[in-house]
This record gives structure tokens, C-alpha cells and sequence, in this order.
């Protein structure tokens, strides 16, 4: 678990980023910890993905500086966080559709994942592969699976990476009840035996606020909460831009 | 497929086929050696343009522009130099001009990238014909220090050897596996920390050192070379045209679709012309319709893919 003496891992200040007219992160500042569990919710168009984006250094923010231990990654490219143990996933997974899961696998050990040490369950392919429970289609070309095993396989290619913080974009939209829920626990899996911190975007508000210890809330652009779970749902601000008074009733209970 | 038992295929042919070459000129006739040596020009540069082009899907028409650099250099220094030297420093000139252009273009893709190349070329063979014209005053060079006949050919064909050797051992490396993750999502490869500027400013500059040596080295073959020989545009799209239709993404496709094309064009070229190119044209469209993945994905179950679509659809 982490607490305010766990290393921070990334630092994101005053993060803008600007399409033209329009400001699609507004001044967002965040801090990630080792070991934390965070969840970002926000209606859509609220700046998610884009915060993501940046923050991966998928898209140069148009002001704010990121550092992540240390350094100062503002306007470096996505190798670079990468490299710095920055791991993301897409919404939509990106495999590699004509490489074999297996060699999937492989690419982030051979680039990003070559310069660490990763924890017992990142050794190799096989033993990703198991832990995102793909092992049996490992030679299948990646492009045959479902969309749902893609779901895992562009986690266990971040995964490859052998990363300290994990960013993942939407993992469960799209799944089934029951598939959401071993999503979840596969996400606490991550972060309890991989000693990793994951920062994760979700739709399905109710399952993401039972797993995580903190929120952080987007609304137009702007952070309007960064808090546990408790707090956030009883937050004015909140309720009014988001959650609406049933989806209180419902995390109320469960949390 | 990229077990050590298809390393000691490719191995054994590239052997056979070095052996078969290097026995051409002491029985072939003169014009089955000229024709040999056109058709290995155009296995190095469509296999080392498939090296990279054709694995990070970077489609570059700026093959002309390199190889007419190499010839250049070749003809400018071919007196005071020797002539490994002669050809080490025309593909050193054309990897940096590739480097210097691979770092204005290569943040474009698809078409943009394309026309780029096509523009640069352009650029360059006008700039060196207004450089002949206005500074040397000449128009073309004549070569009057040439080797051999068999050093010619012995060069060339060791660059189509290289080529194919490089393309081997890259396959079977990170950089090619780099290149290979930039072909099929850049963006994705990148997060998963490939520093693809880097490793596409050097694929790109490796493509434009074999074609760089390759001008280098034909550029004697001519005994005279203007700018609009040395960097004609059609010597790029030919290449391009045999790597596609042999297959850009594959190992031997290049090679087999440059022996292909060398028949045909020596065949055809000379009686019909125009059927030459006619059926370039048509080999293009047939292989891009039917055969997406080039000659070399031909396998006998392709052609009974064919016949039983042929069949469906009639009953």
C-alpha cells in the first residue's frame, strides 16, 4: 500500500494541452506514488484519454512539465517514458496483428524492458503470458484472437515493458459483467505482486471506485477532486458535473 | 519462421545462387553477363530497399537520387582514387545526404513521405545539372579510367550478396525488429520504448549506402553519365515496382521478382518496348490485387485459394 513516503514516480504540473481553440486538459497537476491505485473518471470529453496522452508523452502537453524520477521528461518522446518505467495501454488495443502473441510479448522486453530488472512474474514471455492468462494462444498471430483477449494482450505488452507505473486506458469497456470483475482482479494482481503503481481510466464508474484508494475526478478540462473513493462520491462539485444522486446510492454502499 | 533451420535455408540458397553468378561469366555470352549484372543491380537495391521501406511500410522514391550520387562520386573520383575506394565513398555521401533528408521527411508518412523523396530527387538532379552547367561547364562526364568487365560485374555482385546477407541478419535482430514495429503501429513500437527517429533515420540511411554503391559502381559501366541517366526517376520506381511485386515485407521476393523483371525487360525490351512496360503495368495491378504479399507469397494453396473462389462464385 502506499502512503506519502513511497517514492513519487511521476509528477505531472500544471499540464495544458491545447487542439487549436480548444483546452482539452486545463492546468492539471497530479502525483502518482509507488504502489498507489488510482482511478480517473470523468464524463466523456472530460479530458481523460488526452491527460493519458500526455502524460505518456503519446501527445507534447502545450504547457505544464512532467518529471518522472527525477527527470524532466516535458516534451520528450513516448521512449523515453517508456524507458522511464511509464507504461500505457489504448482504448482500443493496439497489437501488432501480424506478430504471434508471443512475440508481442516480446517486443517491450526487447526494447523499454531490457534496462530493468522486473519483478519474478515479468522474467519472460511465457511468464507474462501466463500471468495475463494467454499462455495457450501464444503462437496465434495476435490480430486472430478476440478483442477481449487483445484487451489483454496490449496489458501484458505494457507489462513488457517491465514498468513502475502502469497507465490503463478503458481496460473494461466493452466487457461482461463477469469479465470486468476478473479484470479488476487481474488490476490488483498487478499492483499487489508486481510492485507497480496503476493509474486506471474507467467508464464503468461503480467497479473502478470499488477497487481503487484514490480518484481523481476530470471535468471539462479541469481536476475538479483528488481523493479516496469515499470522499469523491460525496463531493458537491462532483455529483453535479458526474455521478448524478443514483450512482451515490450505489457507491454509498459498496463503499 | 525464423528458426535456425530457415537461417540454414536461406543461408544454402543465397550460397547456391553466389555460386551460379560467380560461374556466369566464364560460359555466358556477353549479353547474358550484361544482362545478369542489370539484373543484379536491381536485386541489391530492391532488397535493401524491402529492408527498409518495405518492413516500416515508408514508401521511398528516392532510390534515383542515391544511386545518382554514388555514380558521381565514382565518376569524379574514380582517377585519384581506387575503386573499392571509389564505391565506399559514393555510399558514405549518399547515407549522409540520406541522413540529412531522412531528418527533414521521415516524421511524414504514407503519401507526404512519398512525394517528398520523389521532390528531393528531383531537387538534386536539377541542382546538379545547374551545378555541371553553370560551374564545370559540362553537361556529362565521361569516364575515361574503367575496370574491367568482371570487376564490374564481381562488385555488383557482391553488393546483391550483401544486400540479401544484411537483410538476413536484420531480421534477426532488434533492429529489425524495430523497423518491423514501425511498419505494423510506429506509435505503439514507440511506447514500448523503440526510438523509432533514430532507427528510421538509420534504416534509411543503410537503404541509401547500397544504392549509393550500387550507382558508384554501374556508373563505369556507362562510360558516360549526364544527370539525367544517373538519376532518371525510373531506376527508383523500378525498384520499387520489383520489390512490390516480389514482396517488399519478405526476404527473397526482391530477388526473385529483379530476375523476373530482368527477363522480360531484356526479352521484351528490345523487339516491343511498349509491351515491356505494358506488362510491368500489369504485373503491378495483378500482384496488388491478387498477390498483396508479392511473387514470394506464391505457394501452390494460393492458386487453389483462387480456383475454389472461382468456383464459388459460379455456383
Amino acid at each position: 500500500m502506499a502512503d506519502a513516503h513511497s517514492p513519487l514516480l511521476l509528477d505531472a504540473r500544471d499540464i495544458t494541452v491545447r487542439f487549436g481553440g480548444l483546452v482539452a486538459v486545463d492546468q492539471v497537476s497530479a502525483s502518482f506514488r509507488a504502489g498507489e491505485l488510482v482511478g480517473i473518471i470523468g464524463p466523456n470529453g472530460a479530458g481523460k484519454t488526452t491527460f493519458f496522452n500526455a502524460i505518456s508523452g503519446v501527445i507534447p502537453p502545450t504547457s505544464g512539465q512532467l518529471l518522472a524520477g527525477g527527470q524532466n521528461l516535458s516534451g520528450k518522446g513516448p521512449h523515453r517514458y517508456a524507458a522511464a518505467g511509464i507504461a500505457r495501454t489504448f482504448q482500443t488495443p493496439r497489437v501488432f496483428p501480424d506478430m504471434t502473441v508471443h512475440a508481442n510479448i516480446d517486443f517491450g522486453l526487447q526494447f523499454a524492458g531490457r534496462q530493468r530488472e522486473g519483478s519474478w512474474h515479468l522474467r519472460d514471455a511465457v511468464s507474462i503470458l501466463e500471468l495475463i492468462g494467454l499462455a495457450h494462444l501464444a503462437e496465434l498471430p495476435a490480430g486472430a484472437i478476440t478483442p477481449s483477449q487483445q484487451r489483454l494482450l496490449e496489458i501484458g505488452m505494457a507489462l513488457a515493458t517491465r514498468p513502475r507505473l502502469l497507465l490503463l486506458d478503458e481496460v473494461a469497456a466493452g466487457l461482461t459483467e463477469a469479465e470486468v470483475e476478473s479484470m479488476a482482479q487481474l488490476i490488483r494482481r498487478m499492483r499487489d505482486e508486481l510492485d507497480l503503481a496503476v493509474v486506471w481510466i474507467e467508464h464503468a464508474v461503480t467497479t473502478l471506485m470499488r477497487h481503487v484508494e484514490r480518484v481523481l475526478v476530470l471535468h471539462q478540462g479541469r481536476k475538479i477532486a483528488d481523493a479516496p473513493p469515499s470522499e469523491v462520491v460525496r463531493n458537491a462539485e462532483v455529483i453535479e458535473a458526474y455521478l448524478g444522486d443514483e450512482m451515490v446510492d450505489d457507491a454509498g454502499v459498496s463503499a | 519462421m525464423t528458426g535456425p533451420n530457415i537461417l540454414m535455408r536461406d543461408l544454402l540458397v543465397l550460397l547456391a545462387f553466389t555460386g551460379w553468378c560467380l560461374a556466369l561469366p566464364h560460359y555466358g555470352s556477353e549479353f547474358e553477363v550484361s544482362m545478369a549484372l542489370t539484373c543484379l543491380m536491381y536485386v541489391a537495391l530492391s532488397s535493401s530497399w524491402g529492408l527498409f521501406c518495405g518492413s516500416t511500410r515508408y514508401l521511398s522514391l528516392a532510390t534515383s537520387a542515391f544511386f545518382g550520387i554514388g555514380a558521381y562520386t565514382s565518376a569524379l573520383t574514380l582517377d585519384s582514387l581506387p575503386w573499392l575506394a571509389s564505391i565506399a565513398l559514393g555510399a558514405a555521401l549518399a547515407m549522409g545526404i540520406a541522413v540529412v533528408m531522412g531528418a527533414a521527411v521521415l516524421h511524414l508518412r504514407g503519401t507526404y513521405f512519398a512525394v517528398l523523396t520523389f521532390g528531393m530527387t528531383e531537387l538534386i538532379r536539377h541542382a546538379v545539372t545547374y551545378f555541371e552547367k553553370k560551374v564545370t561547364g559540362t553537361v556529362g562526364r565521361v569516364l575515361t579510367v574503367v575496370p574491367e568487365r568482371d570487376t564490374i560485374y564481381l562488385t555488383v555482385l557482391a553488393l546483391a550478396v550483401l544486400a540479401v546477407l544484411v537483410s538476413i541478419v536484420v531480421r534477426r535482430s532488434r533492429f529489425g525488429l524495430a523497423l518491423a514495429g514501425i511498419g505494423a503501429d510506429e506509435q505503439r513500437a514507440q511506447t514500448l520504448g523503440v526510438n523509432t527517429r533514430l532507427v528510421k533515420i538509420l534504416g534509411f540511411a543503410l537503404t541509401a549506402g547500397f544504392a549509393g554503391a550500387v550507382g558508384a559502381a554501374m556508373a563505369v559501366r556507362w562510360t558516360y553519365i549526364d544527370p539525367h541517366t544517373v538519376f532518371n526517376p525510373f531506376i527508383g520506381f523500378q525498384t520499387v515496382l520489383i520489390a512490390l511485386i516480389g514482396g517488399a515485407m519478405t526476404l527473397w521476393g526482391p530477388l526473385i521478382a529483379a530476375i523476373v523483371f530482368s527477363i522480360l525487360a531484356e526479352t521484351l525490351r528490345l523487339q516491343a518496348p511498349q509491351v515491356y512496360m505494358m506488362s510491368l503495368g500489369l504485373l503491378l495491378i495483378l500482384s496488388v490485387l491478387y498477390l498483396p504479399g508479392g511473387l514470394a507469397s506464391l505457394r501452390w494453396s494460393t492458386v487453389g485459394g483462387w480456383w475454389r473462389n472461382r468456383e464459388r462464385s459460379h455456383g
